[in-house]
């Protein structure tokens, strides 16, 4: 028995390695113009605050505080402006003028002129790594209030990019320390960051808008149980959590259920899968599902019904709703030919109605919506099983078999790069799916230019009354909930209304913390 | 060691096997009940009904637990298996044959020794896929050497004796020396091994799963469960560690003890030592 002391040992230190390390997080309370908020370790920017590194503009969209930006978008996700003044289009798509304010000063003292804004504009289009400036050829500073974007292609959702890229100094500017050390003009200065433990931000004196209430930011970067531990001490103002924990109150906290448009949805191939490449069996699936109960079982409620990528976003085709149906579904799937077999699971021409559901190892909301769906499905027919996957197999396998995404961004540029096809193997990207008219409404709402014109051709992609990705249309994706942003707040911490929160559960939530205050 | 406490002991041990095969049996035929998941039940503290109570599916925590544990024990079975086989041919061959072949695999032997076990693990089961093959392969290549190398000093030693010297000279081949004469000299040391290696194998086979470097997050694996339950016990819900945790730590002391009464069993000598 002494022989295995040591492994049941190290199995209770691996096991212990997962408890949290509350004690060693600061307690900064108390004071009323700062507050102290934790968020997950992954919103860490792992190369620092750099808008070419992806800070701000990255997989998980948000302002980036410590720079400004030329637009913002606003609550209701149309573009407002922030830098910029006023912005034109030429006819052809091809060249965006942009005009600037005079009054902006860096916090090291020197002016903010188009230079920097072109500047910036190449120096992220050269570097980026984690966004597509393919679209844009060159920036070009015409005197020192006005800049010029020549694009390669039109692009009339060039406000949304504008929106999320930081502008940084050109006289300030090394790619190799900027991240450590970042120059702007924003809301915010980075005072201080100890690397996997907190961020400080301090509020810029010099800064051209409303001066911000809350003179002070800390960050911590938590797990979830860490924060919840964090949050029972008293050691933290606000912090993100999970349905898990939601039912369970500290005293002096309460829940901040914030609406948001990051969804959980499935892919359904519409080639190489013999099941999901039946349109009967998309749309009967699409009906089938009870939303409601999937947000009840796996969000425990806190949760809205998805049926887009973009729900209650401004180029968001209502047409995609549909109702609660089972009736309706198991009559598509007689119609089509799937009819019951011996066991209950449904068979056409030899095929039996069966699917794997593939899902994110590790994320619990995923592996339950696929064990939750699993389940309904069930009910009309189609067995299923459920898989964990890694994300190095689960891009590939998604191009067969049916995979939980999660998405949501504020651009209708996802619509494009979920639906639209690619120009090397004429299928859309993470899913085979091709439609020529879809393809058609957004290469033009692409090239529209005007921005709410756009809009409307950004509907139309998704149905338009004859075609579309819609219930009606060709069905390629099932959506099936969003996930509300849950966030303990410390009683009297004045949260401002937050606009929708896209993917990605951490800096959106600090979009706006300039205008929080304590009351 | 008397008839008597030999005859306990031989309980002992059919005992200890009768448990794990119970839990076994038990466990493969509860695969299908331990993967239904039904959220009108979901986290459920144990009760009569839910013995092991529920997880945040809806789950029945002593399905999945047996489960586990009859997977693990499958697995075990599986890699220490083709593990003492594996040292029971090279340890043979090395000394055997002698030369550059002892020197090879005595060198092999150190490299594994060399490498910390856990990381070992990880880097097989990754280069071999991950889930199910990953971890086998993981196991059963990464516990051979240590009894590769007891049986070839066990052989060493035999090569010198009298007897087999003598057969040497009467132009016995080294096959049939090999076959005749070592093998059954060395199975005490080779079935008191397979045993022995069972928690290692089954503990080994937990760790790298709860790691995320095993068997995949849908399988009702006792690495899957007690890693889930990290997340939860925050929240209260230390059932969901508690039981299965204990079942292993069960499972892991009744193989040990199994295979210390075979121990005495086969090899009477080594209780007194």
């Amino acid at each position: 028995m002494r022989r295995f002391l040591p492994l049941l040992l190290l199995f209770a230190l691996l096991t212990a390695c997962g408890a949290p390390d509350a004690a060693s997080t600061p307690a900064q309370t108390g004071a009323r113009d700062s507050v102290v908020i934790a968020m997950g370790p992954t919103s860490e920017p792992e190369a620092g605050f750099d808008p070419a590194f992806g800070w701000g503009s990255g997989e998980h969209v948000h302002e980036p505080l410590i720079q400004s930006t030329l637009t913002v978008t606003n609550t209701d996700l149309t573009i407002g402006y922030d830098l910029a003044t006023s912005m034109e289009v030429s006819d052809d798509g091809l060249t965006w003028t942009v005009s600037i304010r005079d009054d902006v000063v860096f916090t090291d003292g020197e002016p903010l002129t188009a230079e920097d804004v072109a500047f910036t504009y190449n120096t992220v289009k050269a570097t980026s790594s984690v966004n597509d400036f393919t679209m844009l050829d060159r920036a070009e500073a015409v005197d020192s209030t006005t800049v010029l974007f020549h694009l390669n292609t039109p692009f009339s959702i060039w406000p949304y990019t504008m929106a999320v890229v930081g502008i940084v100094p050109e006289h300030a500017y090394d790619s190799a320390t900027y991240g450590q050390n970042p120059i702007g003009s924003g809301r915010y200065i980075l005072k201080q960051w100890d690397k996997g433990q907190q961020v400080i931000l301090e509020a810029n004196p010099d800064y051209y808008g409303e001066a911000p209430k809350l003179k002070q930011v800390t960050i911590l970067f938590l797990e979830e149980d860490a924060a919840y531990l964090a949050v029972q001490a008293g050691q933290v103002d606000l912090a993100y959590t999970s349905a898990t924990y939601a039912d369970g109150a500290p005293a002096g906290y309460s829940l901040l259920s914030c609406e948001s448009v990051d969804n959980r949805g499935i892919n359904l191939p519409v080639e190489g899968n013999p099941v999901t490449s039946d349109l009967a069996v998309r749309r009967a699936i699409n009906i089938g599902i009870d939303r409601e109960e999937m947000i009840q079982n796996v969000l425990n409620g806190y949760g809205t019904p998805a049926y887009s990528v973009c729900d209650k976003l401004p180029w968001y085709n209502s047409a995609a709703q549909v109702e609660y149906d089972p009736e309706g579904a198991v009559a598509l799937l007689e119609e089509a030919g799937w009819l019951p077999g011996e066991d209950g699971v449904r068979v056409k021409d030899g095929v039996r109605a069966e699917l794997n559901i593939l899902y994110a190892t590790g994320d619990s909301v995923r592996q339950a919506l696929a064990a939750d769906l699993s389940n309904q499905l069930a009910e009309l027919g189609i067995s299923c099983t459920i898989e964990g996957v890694g994300w190095d197999t689960a891009y590939d396998r998604a191009l067969s078999e049916p995979l939980v995404w999660g998405w949501g961004a504020h651009t209708p540029m996802e619509l494009y790069n979920l639906y639209h096809t690619q120009p090397d193997t004429g299928s859309a990207l993470y899913s085979p799916y091709a439609n020529e008219t879809v393809d058609a409404y957004m290469d033009a709402a692409l090239q529209c230019s005007d921005l709410e014109e756009s809009y409307t051709l950004w509907q139309k992609a998704q149905w338009d009354g004859t075609t579309g990705v819609t219930q009606d249309g060709d069905c390629p994706w099932v959506w099936l909930v969003n996930v509300n942003h849950l966030y303990w707040v410390r009683d009297g911490l004045q949260v401002a209304d937050q606009k929708i929160h896209p993917h990605g559960h951490g800096w959106s939530i600090v979009n706006n913390v300039d205008q929080w205050s304590w009351g | 060691m008397n008839s008597n406490s030999r005859r306990a002991t031989l309980a002992l041990a059919l005992l200890a096997a009768a448990v794990l095969l119970l839990v076994t049996v038990a466990g493969t035929a509860l695969h299908d009940a331990a993967m239904v998941t039904d959220f009108s039940r979901k986290n459920l503290p144990p009760s009569l009904t839910w013995l092991f109570g529920t997880d945040w599916m809806g789950r029945d925590m002593l399905a999945r637990t047996l489960a586990g544990l009859s997977l693990s024990i499958r697995i075990g079975l599986l890699t220490a298996a083709v593990s003492a086989v594996l040292a029971l041919v090279l340890g043979v061959a090395a000394a055997a044959l002698g030369g550059w072949v002892d020197s090879v695999l005595s060198w092999v032997i150190d490299l594994f020794l060399g490498i910390p076990h856990i990381l070992l693990m990880m880097l097989l089961s990754l280069a071999f896929g991950k889930g199910f093959v990953g971890v086998v392969a993981a196991v059963s290549l990464s516990h051979w050497p240590s009894l590769a190398r007891l049986l070839r000093s066990e052989v060493l030693q035999l090569k010198n004796a009298p007897y087999i010297r003598v057969a040497e000279h009467l132009g016995v081949s080294r096959l049939a020396i090999a076959r005749r004469h070592f093998l059954p000299h060395l199975l005490p040391q080779f079935l008191t091994a397979l045993v022995l290696q069972f928690p290692h194998a089954i503990l080994h086979e937990a760790s790298i799963t709860f790691l995320g470097f095993g068997l995949s997050s849908e399988q009702p694996a006792i690495g899957v469960i007690l890693s889930e339950s990290m997340s939860y016990l925050t929240t209260g819900r230390w059932w969901l560690a508690l039981f299965p945790g204990l079942a292993l730590v069960g499972v892991v002391v009744l193989f040990a003890r199994l295979g210390d009464r075979v121990r005495a069993l086969l090899d009477p000598a080594s209780v007194h030592a």
